[in-house]
């Protein structure tokens, strides 16, 4: 037998959050989101937080999921956070002219779905979760090339992360919690390796 | 999903109040379950299961050796977790020599405490890492402690030669006092992978226990500084 089917595989499972929304209410109870990932109970908890923001505990500009919610979980239990954003936060894509109208629109119709999430659990399933994704699809388009590249290089860079810390400690369980637009691009990408096993975060 | 473990707590505070504060703070914190609070020594034994890993949380006015000693005879196995003014390397090596697995400062924070609890429950020692290399140094070089601690003899020099590089590295972090989670924080690993690594040294020390180990680092001068990043994040 090879030495890559001895290898145990690692689950990995990707929930989504509207986190970027971090001046909007949260209708729901933050306790909700810390009771959930204390269920799942992860080794990893990869975040899309730069290296700098973790090393310096600079949380200020974090969403409330993060900074109210996961960062303190994690520092109270067995739970290790991975960094896994890139040099600097993501920024969000923008428009000049009717494009730019359009995009906040379309925001507007995301922070809704936000306001009105009955739980953490909504965004990551039904017509909520792909009525979010589809919205962040086209405000990525409206965007321009240069957004569209951005968000790319992003994804690309939290995959590359995911792997790598894979890699380095196979076979824990690792919950990747980020904003919604990228698990559609995050969950197929990491099933093309074979040492990953990407389960849905409720069987993790 | 996986299964949950949590860390059993017992509160020993001499204050009524104070007993009532700490069970309120820590009753709802996750992966730790109050079994009970007792104002003195005699009554913790009621809330103590054979086999069963707990953390007692000690909050008396004055945190003494003879309380230590007291409290490791009526509880064998359990981690012992005293709360102190402030981290007096004489205080906490008297506390340690006792019988104590921990201390924590009443100005660390909520997580620091939480954290400590969880790794004194599953017998780890808790130090904090501005002095644990002290500490330690001082209990190794202490034969009275050694011999307390330790039945066996500490393995030679020559056998570190045996260790993997992330082995010796795991090692030095446990010579700092670093907790498993503070060690798989700094690597970012799992606490589990942590505690497999551990294992592994334990067995090519011909250790028996993670106090050995960190007692043989501190021998043989495995206490190298965390980096700053490391630092840092492992307060």
């Amino acid at each position: 037998m090879s030495a890559e089917l001895l290898r145990p595989r690692t689950p990995v499972a990707v929930l989504g959050t509207l986190a970027e929304f971090h001046r909007e209410p949260i209708p729901y109870n933050l306790k909700t989101l810390v009771r959930l990932v204390t269920d799942l109970n992860p080794d990893l908890l990869c975040l899309d937080i730069t290296r700098d923001q973790w090393r310096r505990r600079d949380f200020e500009e974090l969403p409330p999921e993060y900074r109210e919610a996961l960062l303190p979980l994690a520092d109270q239990t067995d739970i290790v956070v991975v960094p896994i954003g890139g040099e600097q936060p993501a920024q969000e894509p923008t428009a000049a002219g009717w494009k730019g109208r359009v995009i906040a629109g379309l925001r507007s119709w995301l922070a809704y779905l936000q306001r009105t999430s009955p739980g953490p659990a909504a965004i990551n399933q039904g017509v909520r979760h792909h009525v979010a994704d589809t919205l962040y699809s086209t405000i990525n388009v409206l965007a321009g090339r240069i957004a569209q590249q951005a968000r790319k290089a992003h994804t690309s860079h939290l995959i590359q992360q995911v792997v790598e810390v894979a890699h380095r400690d196979p076979g824990c369980r690792i919950l990747v919690v980020v904003n919604v637009r990228y698990c559609h691009l995050i969950r197929p990408a990491l099933k093309k390796y074979p040492e990953i096993e990407v389960v849905p975060y409720t069987d993790l | 999903m996986a299964a949950l473990s949590t860390t059993r707590l017992i509160i020993l505070a001499s204050a009524t109040l104070y007993r009532e504060a700490w069970c309120a703070l820590l009753s709802s914190q996750p992966y730790i379950r109050l079994v009970g609070a007792s104002h003195d020594v005699a009554g913790i034994g009621t809330f103590l299961v054979p086999s069963q890993p707990t953390a007692i949380l000690i909050d008396l006015p004055a945190a003494s050796p003879h309380m230590a000693y007291e409290l490791r005879a009526a509880t064998s196995d359990c981690g012992l977790l005293f709360l102190v003014e402030s981290y007096n390397l004489t205080e906490i090596v008297a506390l340690l020599q006792a019988g104590a697995t921990g201390c924590i400062s009443r100005d660390d924070s909520m997580s620091d405490l939480t954290r400590a609890i969880i790794a004194v429950g599953r017998g780890e020692i808790v130090l904090p890492t501005t002095i644990a290399g002290q500490v330690l140094s001082s209990l190794a070089n202490a034969a009275r402690a050694l011999a307390a601690l330790t039945n066996s003899q500490p393995a030679s020099d020559n056998l570190v030669e045996g260790l993997s590089e992330r082995e010796t590295h795991i090692l030095s972090l446990l010579g700092q006092g670093l907790t498993n989670k503070d060690i798989a924080q700094t690597l970012i690993i799992s606490v589990r992978t942590v505690e497999a690594h551990l294992r592994s040294i334990y067995d090519k020390l011909g250790v028996r226990s993670r106090t050995e180990a960190a007692l043989w680092a501190a021998k043989y001068g495995y206490t190298e500084q965390p980096t700053s990043e490391s630092k840092t994040r492992d307060r």
